[in-house]
């Protein structure tokens, strides 16, 4: 049979191309990260290799409060999200109406950025509105503020943005993972939390902490609903926008971008190699395991 | 305190499609439908290629290499690639270098062409996604007995892989188009005058404190991916997508 292995050319070329695209959609990533050691910053005719830049990036301190502030909202956003994720993962898995779920987790993918940041945008705007409203009739000032742009509207919005990949993530490590294994250990006497605990949880963990760190990376790189519903220019994005805006990118965040992308870089990273190694690891044992039986 | 006073009127449909922003709508969803078929030719071939041909084992850790882009911020990757597109670019000097072109090209960089390579830059990974997803539908075997029957590589693209993975390639060509209709960033950083799309309406409309307008697009566009959605589950049974999840 013809089989792209007998040719090993057309094999590897094909390997080539897929690397090459790979390598395509990094080339603006990796040209940040030469910009990044360039002492005379960006557009200059010299290059001067320098470690300066990252040096300096912890004196920016509008660039220091923004990653602080977009730290908060990434990290508060991971605490609602995984489990919201977790929970309709376990939902997909039992219920009867697998389409109705899983259409309406994954229908934010398909509004863009600006148009669902625009439409909560004008949706908290009312809802202030109509609060504001309500506390005048009754004489207090106290629900005011309830829904002013700030960290929960945007937190809400990143929720919104970052629940359909949680729920794919820990839906695809789910795989694996059968319902009668919690029914037997609720048959053994195990509580709920027991049994997710020392039996569902072992399953999907890797999937747990993917989705993690990618709600981590989404919420950090996110502009477009930070800017529309956090409102101002206090966010790792935002301020970036403003430099660019205004006086153009600093060195520093530059080289704070680069940061990031290893940052980020590296966590993808270990997740491929963390999922190699299991996943060697398993077949070595279902190796190990079927050995005997053939032998026999 | 600003807020709008609640009342009912078609008055921002009429301002939609009575100005030129209906023509810039339908001008984006032509240059969308553009980067989906580019995103398709160059990202789709991925998908079959890990599918069919890469170990088991290291399928999804291929996969995983597309995400390394989203490592960095969207905006950060668009505004890196000015360097990149501009006149005295890479891309012009490259292709100087090497004798294509005579003069450098200045037709990339704020044009609809920009917009264009923006979006397949940012929206290409997501074929490859649901091209290597749709693929699940593609059993191993029925390629074998292509092989074993003769089928050269179009016929078997084209009477086996596209009815059979059609429902994913719907979806993320959907995806791609929706986005390359609504991101605003992307006509903001790289296009000019004539790279006009829905979501650049909207936050133009909210910027200028227009909220009925700005939802009006949204809710045009929200219209727009609604029928396509429709006709696309008609054509194709998109729950066929769910299969592998499930």
């Amino acid at each position: 049979m013809n089989d792209d292995y007998s040719s090993k050319w057309g094999y590897r070329l094909k390997w080539l191309y897929t690397l090459l695209v790979v390598t395509t959609l990094m080339l603006p990533v990796f040209f940040v990260m030469y910009i990044s050691f360039n002492e005379n910053g960006f557009g200059a005719r010299d290059y001067d290799f320098t470690f300066e830049w990252y040096g300096l990036i912890f004196s920016d301190l509008l660039m220091m409060d923004a990653i602080t502030s977009t730290l908060i909202l990434s990290a508060i956003t991971v605490i609602f999200v995984v489990p919201m994720g977790l929970i309709t993962a376990k939902l997909y898995k039992i219920t009867q109406y697998p389409l109705t779920v899983v259409s309406l987790m994954l229908s934010p993918l398909f509004v863009p950025s600006d148009i669902l940041g625009a439409a909560l945008l004008v949706f908290f705007k009312n809802l202030n509105g109509a609060f504001t409203l309500f506390g005048e009739w009754v004489g207090v000032s106290w629900f005011d503020t309830w829904f002013d742009l700030g960290y929960f509207s945007a937190i809400v919005g990143l929720i919104i943005y970052t629940l359909p990949y949680v729920f794919v993530v820990i839906l695809i490590t789910m795989g694996r993972y059968r319902k009668e294994q919690t029914e037997a250990a609720r048959s053994c006497g195990a509580t709920a939390w027991q049994a997710f605990w020392h039996v569902e949880f072992p399953q999907i963990k890797a999937g747990i902490f993917s989705s993690c760190a990618f709600t981590l990376i989404l919420c950090f790189n996110e502009y477009t609903r930070t800017s529309l519903l956090k409102g101002g220019f206090d966010t790792f994005t935002t301020v970036l926008v403003s430099q660019m805006l205004n006086e153009g990118m600093s060195e520093q965040s530059y080289a704070m971008s680069s940061l990031v992308s290893y940052i980020a870089i590296a966590i993808i990273g270990s997740v491929i190699i963390f999922t190699l190694v299991r996943s060697e690891r398993l077949e070595r044992i279902a190796r190990a395991k079927a050995e005997p039986l053939m032998a026999s | 305190m600003f807020w709008m006073k609640p009342a009912f009127t078609l008055f921002a449909y009429e301002n939609f499609f009575t100005s030129a922003r209906v023509d810039n709508f339908l001008a984006s969803m032509g240059h969308s439908s553009i980067s989906v078929l580019i995103a398709f030719v160059i990202g789709f071939p991925i998908a079959v290629f890990v599918r069919r041909r890469v170990p088991q084992v290291a399928q999804h850790r291929v996969i995983l290499l597309f995400i390394l882009p989203f490592a960095v911020s969207e905006i950060i990757r668009i505004f890196a690639l000015r360097p990149f597109l501009q006149r005295n670019g890479l891309v012009n000097d490259v292709l100087l270098k090497i004798g294509v072109i005579n003069e450098p090209i200045t037709a990339i960089l704020f044009t609809p062409t920009g917009v264009i390579i923006g979006e397949v830059m940012s929206f290409l990974p997501f074929i490859v996604f649901s091209g290597f997803l749709a693929m699940e539908a593609v059993p191993k075997y029925v390629f074998e007995i292509c092989e074993d029957l003769g089928a050269g590589p179009i016929r078997v693209f084209i009477d086996v892989i596209m009815p059979l993975a059609a429902p994913g390639i719907f979806a993320g060509s959907l995806f791609i188009f929706v986005n390359g209709l609504g991101v605003a960033l992307l006509p903001n950083i790289l296009g000019g005058p004539g790279a006009v799309n829905a979501g650049l309406i909207a936050t133009q409309a909210i910027s200028a404190l227009d909220f009925p307008l700005a939802m009006a697009v949204s809710a045009i566009m929200m219209a727009t991916l609604l029928g396509l959605l429709y006709i696309g589950h008609r054509l194709f049974n998109l729950t066929r997508i769910l299969t592998p999840l499930s």
